[in-house]
């Protein structure tokens, strides 16, 4: 009886784990994809001078951040520049990659959120940040191959802890 | 939009202007606007020149509504194509491309305004023909590679009737004119000014020949025709005698206009220093320094300017205005733009109160030198910043005022004959280096 109640409690926490490893794996996704959209303009809100609004068009200054599909760059311009030098990466690949890394994240990110082929969708995210940490690796960026590291455990936690993931649109793959 | 000078200014400027110098200068009134267009029709526009100066005038006009891009002209196809690309794309159907500004004057009918970004020495026969052609124009600074061109657009734009706004884009930009207006003219903050200091720094990186790809080189008979001795010269145009003022003109020009622009007279005197410092073999000076010396109604006031393309240390650029009370630097930048009230000046904390500075936070007070002689120095002065800021592309107020008075709506912040009389003395800088003589102006050398 105790043994079964243990099982029983145990399943309980592998089933929330499961299920908190895939609200942060797909928040984390989804979001980082979102900000690829981001952009930022120059605040157009008039100032008042003397308790009126000014006639100049002084605006109050600062930017105001936004979210448009014209903003979209799916590698940074300051990392694409450093990437375009790099002798090992394929000059044909870097644009292509640079138009699917957003999409990717958000549909792989909504995926796991949802439970649409979770297993599936967790490899193919942890392929993705892969292909991240080979790039940071070519620019040395050290710090930033230790964080999509620390990615990379998270989403093979979510993978080990398959047998308990529940709340599933497609539980298949 | 009439320009920000005060009654009293004016009055006192005329004065001077009986005495002989500089005639209407930079105080008179500006063009009035003629209504070309009725508010709510297209305005149509043709591009003359479409390099890089044209594509930023373009990126600032694609944000102001009723334009229609008709037309596009330049020699080089490049840059023709790239410009018909751009103006496709944003408006949906595709201008009719020039290589000649009088094959398309002939053709294109129904432009309204043409507006000129091609290099310095072409700036005055293709504004003369625009106007004579019945077109207002809206053409880059500076006027001409010769004050004669300069004239020439002068006589033009009077004799034809039609808008000239020359692009000292600054005259538009609110920031620039509530400077002059509100701080300088309205509340003399800086008390009496004495001393202006002014500079653009740039960094030997940004000042190198501009490259070229071999397989894009145009046709040597088109490069001859249009004044160009081979393709090198066409791309670094900036750096020949003959086609441009150099970097005080393509540099300077911008900031000595602010300088006769804010005083509100024509300087005295010039006297100029430059040197083939680093690039040897640029007929241009690449460094320059140039002291103005002015009879403001105030009292005298030196100006210093300085034009380096060798350097960017030593805070960028800027127009520094520095009075017995405060001193106030900007820039287009808002980020090298900043206000000190002396120590001695009264209180600002009603202009911060009321909105029209604010105020920065204290910097902490440095700890004292060893055997440092305290007594000598001043007291640190307060810091201050405008209360706004220009949320716009720099170019984009002064374009906006050119298509606002082609629709009769306003008047010209810079039309042609109020730059020239800013930008006159300017073409005295390179002579008076040269000659390694200063130079006193007499009304020959600043009138039309």
């Amino acid at each position: 009886m105790s043994n079964e109640s243990s099982c029983e409690t145990n399943q309980l926490a592998f089933t929330y784990g499961a299920l908190l490893l895939r609200i942060w794996l797909g928040v984390r996704s989804v979001q980082t994809g979102i900000e690829k959209f981001a952009g930022s303009a120059a605040s157009d809100q008039a100032v008042k001078i003397d308790g009126a609004v000014n006639s100049y068009g002084l605006t109050s200054g600062g930017s105001v951040k936004h979210y448009a599909l014209e903003n979209y760059h799916g590698v940074p311009e300051a990392l694409m520049s450093k990437f375009t030098a790099e002798p090992l990466m394929l000059k044909v690949a870097l644009p292509l990659y640079d138009k699917v890394l957003g999409p990717s994240l958000l549909v792989l990110g909504v995926a796991i959120l949802l439970g649409i082929a979770s297993r599936t969708s967790l490899f193919l995210l942890g392929l993705l940040y892969t292909s991240l940490t080979w790039g940071l690796i070519l620019i040395k960026q050290d710090e930033g191959v230790s964080w999509l590291g620390v990615h990379m455990i998270l989403v093979v936690m979510a993978l080990a802890l398959s047998n308990h993931n529940r709340f599933t649109l497609l539980k298949k793959w | 939009m009439t320009p920000s000078l005060t009654p009293l200014n004016r009055r006192d400027f005329l004065s001077k202007t009986a005495a002989g110098i500089g005639a209407g200068l930079v105080l008179g009134a500006p063009r009035t606007a003629h209504a070309a267009t009725d508010a709510t029709d297209k305005i149509h526009v043709a591009l003359v020149g479409a390099g890089k100066q044209g594509r930023v005038l373009f990126e600032a006009m694609s944000n102001i509504p009723g334009l229609h891009f008709q037309a596009i002209c330049d020699i080089w196809d490049y840059n023709r194509q790239g410009g018909i690309a751009k103006v496709r794309a944003f408006q949906g159907h595709t201008p009719k491309g020039y290589s000649d500004i009088d094959e398309m004057l002939a053709t294109e009918k129904g432009l309204d305004a043409v507006i000129i970004s091609t290099p310095d020495f072409w700036h005055s026969p293709h504004t003369v023909k625009c106007l004579e052609a019945g077109l207002n124009v809206y053409c880059e600074k500076m006027m001409s590679d010769t004050i004669d061109g300069a004239r020439a657009m002068v006589h033009a734009m009077e004799k034809s009737g039609k808008l000239c706004q020359i692009g000292h884009q600054r005259r538009s930009n609110p920031r620039y004119r509530y400077v002059l207006d509100q701080l300088i003219n309205g509340s003399k903050i800086c008390g009496q000014i004495v001393n202006v200091n002014g500079q653009w720094n740039r960094a030997v990186n940004s000042s190198q020949d501009i490259g070229f790809n071999p397989k894009l080189t145009i046709k040597q008979d088109i490069l001859t025709k249009y004044g160009f001795r081979d393709m090198q010269q066409f791309m670094n145009w900036r750096t020949y005698r003959d086609l441009s003022g150099g970097p005080i003109s393509d540099l300077g020009a911008h900031q000595i206009d602010i300088f006769n622009w804010f005083l509100g007279v024509p300087p005295k005197s010039v006297f100029a220093s430059g040197g083939h410092d680093f690039f040897k073999n640029r007929e241009h000076f690449d460094n320059v320094m140039a002291i103005f010396d002015y009879d403001t109604p105030q009292g005298g006031v030196r100006a210093f300017y300085q034009v380096l393309t060798t350097t960017s240390a030593g805070g960028g650029y800027y127009e520094s205005f520095m009075g017995t009370q405060g001193n106030i630097r900007i820039s287009e930048q808002t980020a090298y733009t900043s206000i000190y009230r002396e120590d001695s000046a009264p209180s600002w904390d009603s202009l911060v109160s009321r909105g029209f500075l604010k105020k920065q936070p204290a910097p902490p007070k440095p700890e004292p030198a060893p055997g440092a002689i305290a007594s000598y120095e001043s007291a640190a002065a307060e810091a201050f910043e405008l209360p706004g800021d220009l949320s716009k592309p720099p170019h984009q107020p002064h374009l906006e005022n050119f298509f606002a008075a082609v629709r009769g709506q306003a008047t010209l912040t810079c039309d042609a004959r109020h730059a020239f009389e800013s930008e006159a003395p300017i073409y005295w800088v390179n002579p008076s280096a040269l000659s390694r003589q200063p130079i006193e102006f007499t009304a020959q050398h600043l009138t039309v």
